[in-house]
C-alpha cells in the first residue's frame, strides 16, 4: 500500500502552551486510521493544521510524497482532503442534493441545474452505497442522514482523504453501525479515512491502524491486530485514573418528584410525554439518551425556564410546577446548565458578574438592594482557589476564560448555593480531563453529603461513573430504568435507540 | 513588551472616542471647505458660540437638559437589551400631558408643577410600556414598533393642540396650548439666562443611575438581561418584569424631558417645538456615543448640545449653515459603532504581516 | 364606499413602488443575514440625490442613476462598518439614518441655499408611461397605466429578484450565506463578498425608491420626507418573509394605506388621524409576523456564537 499522506514532526504552539508536539502520522491509500485521545489531547489541533485552518508552528505535510502547505480549508479541499465536522456544516432549509453540490454547483449560463445535482447525488450515493434521499430537506432529515449528506458532500468535492471528527457522538447505536459499514465501504473503494474519536470500541471494529495522542504528544501508533482496547486506554490516559471517592450508601427520603410531566407544542407530538421520575437525598440519578430526545425540555421544565402543559414537579414536597425560576431556586434547586455560553454566562460580563448570578438577592450579599460586593468577593475568591480557576482577575471578561475554567466557575457557583437538589446537565462537556475529574469529584462529594443530583449527559461513561440509578430517555419518554449494578453500556445503548429492555 | 501592553490597555478605551472625534471634526472641516469658509476660524466661532461667554454657556447647558434626560432613558433601555427608538413620541406625549396638567389642575404653582411632572412621566411611561408589552406578549419587534409609534404620538399631540385644547386667545391660530401661569414655571438658575432647574434634575438623575448600575442588584439584573437574556432568566431574573419596568422608566424619562422643556423653557406645548430641534434623536446619539454609560451620557449630551448651539452661533456670524452640526454628529455615531480599537489596529497589522509572510 | 375608486388604486400602485423597492433591498440584506435598519436613510439619500441629479443634469434618467449610485456608496459604508469592522448592524443602520438626515439638510443649505424643502418649477419629474392596449381598458387602464418607469420597474425587479434567488447559482449562494455563514465559509464560499453584493444591491434599490419619492409625484425634496417609510418597508420585508413575491403582497397593503391616508384627507376627519393610518396598520401587521428571526434584542446579536 502506498503512503498517501504524511505529517512529519508537526508542532503547534499557542503562547506558552504546546497543543501539538512533534507529531508524525502516515496514512495509506484505502486505510482507516483512527486518532484517539481524551478531550484536549490535541486531536482537533492536528486536524485543523491538516485541513488548513491553522498554520503549523513547525513541521511539514506531504501528499503523495510532495511537500504541501494549505492556506485555508479550500486549499485542503482542492488537494483532495475533506472533513466532516463534529457540528455539521449544513444548510437546514436546502435539500440534501443542494447541500452536496454547494460550492461546485452544476450550472448553465449562471443558472443552477438542480436536476443535474439530484442525478449526481443519486449516482454518488449508489457508488458508495450511502443512502440519502436527494430531495429531503436537511431540517427534516435524521442526524444519521445529515451525516451521510456530509460524507457525500466531501466525496463530491473529490476527497481521497476523509476526516471524520467524532462522528458517532450524536448517533444512535443503530446509526453507528450503519456509519461504520459506510466507512469500511469507503476504504474498500480506495478512499483513506481518518477517524477521530475517543470511543475505543468503534476503533477496534473499523480501524486498520490507531495513533494515540496524550497531552499533545503521540503515545503510541499501532496496528489494530496487535493491540487491544485496554492497551489503547492505557496509552490514552497514561496514568491511573484518580479513584473517585467511595459511595456512601444513603437511603434518603425523596427530594425531587416529577409526575407525568408533559410539554406539547402546537400539533406536534409532545416534546415531553408524561415523564415521571424521582431523586432521593444522597442519590445521583442519571438520564442517558441521544441528545435532542427531550433532555433540554426536561431541564427547562424542572428549573422553571419553560412552562409545562401537564404534570407536576415537587421539590422537597413543595409543588413548584410552572413557578418562576427564582422561586424554584429558592425552593432548593441549583442548576449547571447544558450550554455554558447560552445559559450559564454572559460573555461580556466579568467573572465577578458571572459568579454573582443567583446570589444577587440573597440576604448575605444584598442589603436593601445594595450589593455587598466585599462579602461576595471573598466567596468568589474561595471558589477560584478551591477549583483552581485560572483567570487574570475577577474583572476579566467571562468570554475570555477557557471552556474548562468557565465551566469550573459555573459549577462552583451552583455548588456554592448549597441547595439540596442539583440539576447537572452535561457538566463536563468539552473540558479537559483535569477539570473533568474535579467536577466529578465535586458532584460525588455533594451526593455523599446527602444531597440529590439529577445528572443529564450524552456521555455514557459519565452516566455510568456517577449514577446510582439510570433512566433512559427516548423521544420525550422515559423508556427504561436500570440500577447501577445492572447497567451496562450495551443495555443502555439499546434503550437509547428506542429498543426494549430485554 | 509588558510596558507596551500596559500602555495599550490604558489607552485602548480612549482610542476609539479620540479617533471618532478626530475624524468627525475632519469631516466637518471638509463640509466647511465645501461651503468655502476658513476651517480654523469656523471651528473657533463654533467654540465661541457654545462656550464663548456665560450666556452662551448656560444656553448650551439648557439645550443639553432634554438631551441628557432622554439620553439617560434610552441608555436604560439599551442596557436592558432593547432598542427603544420611541423617545420622540414619548417625549411629545409627556410634554403635552404635562402642559395640560399644568393648565387645568387647580391649585397653587407647586401643585401644578408636581401634577405636570407626574402626568408627563406617567403618560410617556405608559406609551413606552405599550411597546414593551407588545414585545414581551406578542413578540412585536420593539425596535420597529417604538419608531412607528413616534409618528402616531406626534400626530395625536398635534391633533390635541390644533383642535380641542388650542390656544384661541391670539389672533393667529397656532397649534399650541395656552400659556401656563407663571407660578407653574420651573425657576431659572440664573436671572436672565435660559438655564433652568431641569438641568440639575438631569445631572442628579445621571449620578443616581450611575450608582444604581454600579451598586445595586436591580442594576445588575438589568445589565445581565441586556448582555444575555438567557443567562439572566436562568439565574432567576424575571425577564418580562425587568424589561417592562425598564421600558416604563425609559419612556418616563423621555416624558420628563418633554415636561421640563414645557415647564422650564416654552411655558406651553407648541406643536413641533420639541420635534424640530430633534432632542430625542440627539439624546439617543448621546447614549450611543457614551456606550450607555450614565455619566458618559451627561458629557456627550453637553458635547452634542454645544455642537448645536455653537453651530447656531456659526450661522449668526458666518455663512456656514448650522446643519454642519448634524453632519459631524452622525459621522461620530458611525465611527463609534465600529470596533475601532487596538483589535482593529492589530488586524490591520496582521493583514500586512500575512502578506509579507507568503 | 365613495372613497374607493380607480384613482385610489392607481395611487396605491404609485405608493407601493418606493416601499416595494426598499423592501426588496431589505430582503436581500436579510437573506445574507444582515438586518438593515438603514433603509430609511438610504431612501432619503436617494430622494435627495435624485433631485440634485435632476437639477444639474436636467435628465431624469441620469437623476435616477445618480440617486442609485449615491445610495449605493452609502450602503457600501454600511457594509464596510457592519461586515468588515463587525460593528453592530443595528447601530450602524441607525447611524446611516442620522447621517442621511444630517447630510441632506446640510446639502439643502449648501447646494440650494434653502431650508426645509426644495422645489424648482423648471425640474421635470419622472415621465408617466402609458401601456399600450391596457390603457384603453376601462377602470383597469386607469389603475395600471400612466405610471412612471420606476413603478413598473419595481414589479419587474421583484420578479427578477425571485429568479435570481431561486434559479441562479449566485442567488443560491446568497441564500446559503444567510442560512448558515459558518457552513458557507467552510465550503469556501466568499461570504463577505456575497454580503457586500447584497448590501450594494440594497443600496441601488433604495436609491431608486428615493427617486420615486422625490421625482415620482411632485418634483420636490423635503427634509425627512421618507417619514418612516424605510421602517414600513422593513416590516413589509418581514411580513413577506423576505420572499420577493410575498413582499409584493405586503407592500401592496402598506401602499394602499398610504394612498388611503391621502384620500381620506378630503373627508371630515382630522388630518392627523388619516395621517396616522399607515403607521397604525403597520404596527397591527407586526402582530401577524411569522418570521421573528431578526433579533430585536441587541444581546441576541451579540451572543451569536
Amino acid at each position: 500500500m502506498s503512503i498517501r499522506l504524511e505529517m512529519r514532526k508537526m508542532t503547534k504552539q499557542y503562547g506558552d502552551f504546546l497543543a501539538n508536539e512533534d507529531i508524525s502520522f502516515t496514512l495509506n491509500a484505502g486505510e482507516v486510521h483512527a486518532i484517539v485521545g481524551e478531550n484536549g489531547a490535541g486531536k482537533t489541533t492536528l486536524m485543523r493544521m491538516l485541513y488548513g485552518m491553522e498554520p503549523p508552528t513547525s513541521g511539514q505535510i506531504y501528499l503523495d510524497g510532495e511537500p504541501v502547505s494549505f492556506d485555508g480549508p479550500n486549499d485542503a479541499i482542492s488537494h483532495g482532503i475533506g472533513m466532516v465536522h463534529q457540528h455539521f456544516m449544513l444548510f437546514s432549509d436546502f435539500t440534501a442534493a443542494e447541500n452536496v453540490v454547494i460550492g461546485h454547483e452544476p450550472k448553465k449560463a449562471g443558472f443552477f441545474r438542480r436536476k443535474d445535482a439530484i442525478d449526481t447525488v443519486n449516482k454518488l450515493a449508489g457508488q458508495y452505497q450511502i443512502q440519502v434521499r436527494p430531495n429531503v430537506k436537511v431540517a427534516d432529515a435524521s442526524v444519521g442522514e445529515q451525516q451521510r449528506i456530509e460524507i457525500l458532500k466531501v466525496l463530491y468535492q473529490g476527497a481521497n482523504i476523509i476526516i471524520l471528527d467524532e462522528p458517532t457522538a450524536v448517533l444512535t447505536p443503530i446509526e453507528v453501525k450503519g456509519l461504520l459499514k459506510n466507512i469500511k465501504n469507503l476504504a474498500e473503494q480506495g478512499k483513506s479515512v481518518i477517524l477521530i474519536t475517543h470511543k475505543l470500541r468503534e476503533v477496534m471494529e473499523v480501524a486498520d491502524r490507531v495513533t494515540v495522542l496524550r497531552n499533545g504528544k503521540v503515545t503510541g501508533s499501532v496496528n489494530k491486530e496487535e493491540t487491544t482496547a485496554d492497551e489503547l486506554a492505557k496509552l490514552m490516559v497514561g496514568r491511573e485514573l484518580q479513584t473517585i471517592s467511595d459511595r456512601i450508601q444513603l437511603n434518603g427520603n425523596s427530594l425531587l418528584e416529577v409526575n407525568e410531566l408533559t410539554i406539547k407544542e402546537k400539533q406536534e407530538k409532545p416534546l415531553l410525554d408524561r415523564i415521571s421520575l424521582s431523586v432521593r437525598r444522597g442519590e445521583i440519578v442519571g438520564i442517558a439518551g441521544v441528545s435532542g430526545n427531550g433532555q433540554s425540555e426536561l431541564l427547562q421544565a424542572i428549573s422553571g425556564l419553560r412552562k409545562v402543559n401537564g404534570g407536576k414537579v415537587l421539590i422537597d414536597g413543595k409543588d413548584v410546577t410552572n413557578q418562576s425560576v427564582a422561586d424554584i431556586r429558592l425552593a432548593g434547586l441549583s442548576h449547571i446548565p447544558e450550554d455554558r455560553y447560552l445559559w450559564g454566562a454572559a460573555k461580556q460580563a466579568t467573572v465577578e458578574e458571572t459568579g454573582l448570578m443567583g446570589y444577587q438577592n440573597k440576604p448575605d450579599y444584598n442589603n436593601k438592594s445594595i450589593l455587598l460586593k466585599k462579602q461576595f468577593r471573598s466567596l468568589l475568591s474561595s471558589w477560584i482557589k478551591k477549583f483552581e480557576i485560572k483567570t487574570t482577575s475577577i474583572n476579566e471578561q467571562a468570554g475570555n476564560l477557557s471552556g474548562g475554567n468557565l465551566q469550573k466557575l459555573i459549577v462552583s457557583r451552583e455548588l456554592g448555593q448549597e441547595t439540596p437538589l442539583l440539576l447537572a446537565a452535561e457538566p463536563t462537556r468539552g473540558v479537559d480531563i483535569g477539570a473533568m475529574e474535579y467536577i466529578h469529584e465535586a458532584l460525588l462529594q455533594k451526593r455523599n453529603n446527602g444531597d440529590g443530583i439529577l445528572l443529564i449527559s450524552s456521555e455514557l461513561t459519565e452516566i455510568l461513573t456517577l449514577s446510582d440509578r439510570i433512566l433512559v430517555i427516548y423521544e420525550g419518554k422515559i423508556v427504561g430504568e436500570l440500577t447501577r449494578e445492572e447497567a451496562t453500556e450495551e443495555k443502555i445503548s439499546i434503550l437509547m435507540a428506542g429498543g426494549s429492555k430485554q | 513588551m509588558k510596558a507596551q501592553q500596559r500602555i495599550q490597555r490604558l489607552l485602548s478605551p480612549l482610542l476609539q472616542p479620540f479617533i471618532a472625534i478626530f475624524i468627525g471634526l475632519l469631516t466637518g472641516a471638509i463640509a466647511i471647505s465645501i461651503v468655502g469658509a476658513p476651517i480654523l476660524e469656523t471651528y473657533k466661532e463654533l467654540w465661541m458660540g457654545a462656550f464663548g461667554n456665560f450666556y452662551f454657556m448656560t444656553s448650551t447647558f439648557a439645550r443639553a437638559t432634554p438631551i441628557l434626560i432622554i439620553g439617560l432613558g434610552v441608555s436604560l433601555a439599551f442596557r436592558a437589551g432593547v432598542f427603544n427608538l420611541g423617545a420622540e413620541g414619548q417625549m411629545v406625549l409627556g410634554a403635552v400631558s404635562a402642559a395640560l396638567a399644568a393648565l387645568y389642575v387647580p391649585g397653587p404653582g407647586i401643585v401644578k408643577i408636581l401634577s405636570a411632572l407626574i402626568a408627563g412621566i406617567t403618560v410617556a411611561g405608559l406609551w413606552s410600556l405599550l411597546a414593551g408589552w407588545m414585545e414581551t406578549k406578542f413578540k412585536v419587534q420593539l425596535l420597529i414598533s417604538t419608531l412607528l409609534l413616534n409618528y402616531v404620538a406626534v400626530l395625536f399631540a398635534s391633533f390635541l393642540v390644533s383642535e380641542p385644547f388650542q390656544d384661541r386667545s391670539g389672533s393667529a391660530a397656532l397649534a399650541q396650548t395656552p400659556m401656563l401661569e407663571q407660578a407653574a414655571w420651573l425657576p431659572k438658575l440664573f436671572a436672565g439666562m435660559s438655564l433652568h432647574w431641569g438641568f440639575i434634575i438631569g445631572v442628579i438623575l445621571a449620578i443616581v443611575m450611575y450608582f444604581i448600575f454600579k451598586l445595586t442588584s436591580v442594576g445588575y439584573e438589568v445589565k445581565m438581561l441586556g448582555l444575555n437574556p438567557y443567562f439572566a432568566s436562568y439565574g432567576g431574573v424575571n425577564k418580562t418584569k425587568v424589561l417592562l419596568a425598564s421600558m416604563f422608566i425609559s419612556g418616563g424619562l423621555a416624558g420628563l424631558a418633554g415636561t421640563v422643556e414645557v415647564l422650564g423653557t416654552q411655558y406651553r406645548f407648541v406643536d413641533g417645538a420639541l420635534t424640530g430641534p430633534g432632542f430625542a434623536w440627539t439624546g439617543m446619539m448621546a447614549t450611543l456615543l457614551a456606550n450607555s454609560h450614565p455619566l458618559g451620557t451627561a458629557v456627550t449630551a453637553i458635547f452634542l448640545a454645544a455642537l448645536e448651539t455653537g453651530a447656531m452661533g456659526l450661522e449668526r456670524n458666518t455663512d456656514v449653515p448650522l446643519e454642519i452640526a448634524s453632519v459631524i454628529k452622525s459621522v461620530l455615531i458611525l465611527l463609534i459603532s465600529a470596533k475601532i480599537s487596538f483589535n482593529w489596529w492589530k488586524r490591520m497589522k496582521k493583514g500586512r504581516d500575512k502578506n509579507g509572510m507568503v | 364606499m365613495e372613497w374607493f375608486d380607480a384613482a385610489l388604486l392607481s395611487s396605491t400602485i404609485r405608493m407601493v413602488a418606493p416601499i416595494l423597492l426598499a423592501a426588496l433591498g431589505g430582503a436581500i440584506c436579510a437573506r445574507v443575514g444582515i438586518f438593515n435598519v438603514g433603509l430609511e436613510g438610504l431612501i432619503l439619500i436617494g430622494a435627495f440625490s435624485a433631485i440634485v441629479g435632476n437639477y444639474f443634469t436636467g435628465s431624469v434618467f441620469l437623476a435616477v442613476c445618480f440617486a442609485a449610485g449615491v445610495s449605493m456608496i452609502f450602503s457600501l459604508l454600511f457594509g464596510y462598518l457592519s461586515i468588515h469592522l463587525q460593528a453592530n448592524a443595528i447601530v450602524v443602520g441607525l447611524g446611516i439614518n442620522f447621517l442621511a438626515l444630517g447630510l441632506t439638510t446640510f446639502g439643502l443649505r449648501a447646494i440650494f441655499d434653502v431650508k426645509g424643502a426644495f422645489y424648482d418649477k423648471d425640474m421635470t419629474g419622472l415621465p408617466k408611461i402609458d401601456i399600450p392596449l391596457v390603457k384603453d381598458i376601462p377602470f383597469l387602464g386607469e389603475v395600471l397605466s400612466g405610471h412612471s418607469a420606476l413603478v413598473y420597474l419595481s414589479f419587474i425587479l421583484a420578479i427578477l429578484l425571485f429568479f435570481f434567488l431561486y434559479r441562479t447559482v449566485m442567488g443560491f449562494r446568497v441564500l446559503a450565506v444567510g442560512m448558515n455563514k459558518v457552513a458557507a465559509n467552510s465550503i469556501g464560499l466568499k461570504t463577505n463578498s456575497l454580503q457586500y453584493l447584497a448590501v450594494l444591491m440594497c443600496g441601488i434599490l433604495c436609491g431608486m425608491a428615493g427617486a420615486q419619492l422625490s421625482l415620482g409625484q411632485v418634483t420636490m425634496f423635503t427634509e425627512g420626507m421618507t417619514a418612516g417609510r424605510g421602517f414600513i418597508a422593513l416590516v413589509a420585508t418581514m411580513l413577506g418573509q423576505s420572499h420577493p413575491i410575498g413582499i409584493i403582497g405586503s407592500s401592496f397593503l402598506f401602499g394602499l394605506m398610504d394612498a388611503l391616508s391621502v384620500r381620506l384627507q378630503g373627508f371630515s376627519m382630522p388630518t392627523q388621524f388619516t395621517a396616522m393610518l399607515p403607521y397604525v396598520i403597520t404596527i397591527i401587521a407586526m402582530f401577524f409576523l411569522k418570521d421573528r428571526g431578526a433579533a430585536s434584542q441587541m444581546s441576541e446579536q451579540q451572543s451569536s456564537r
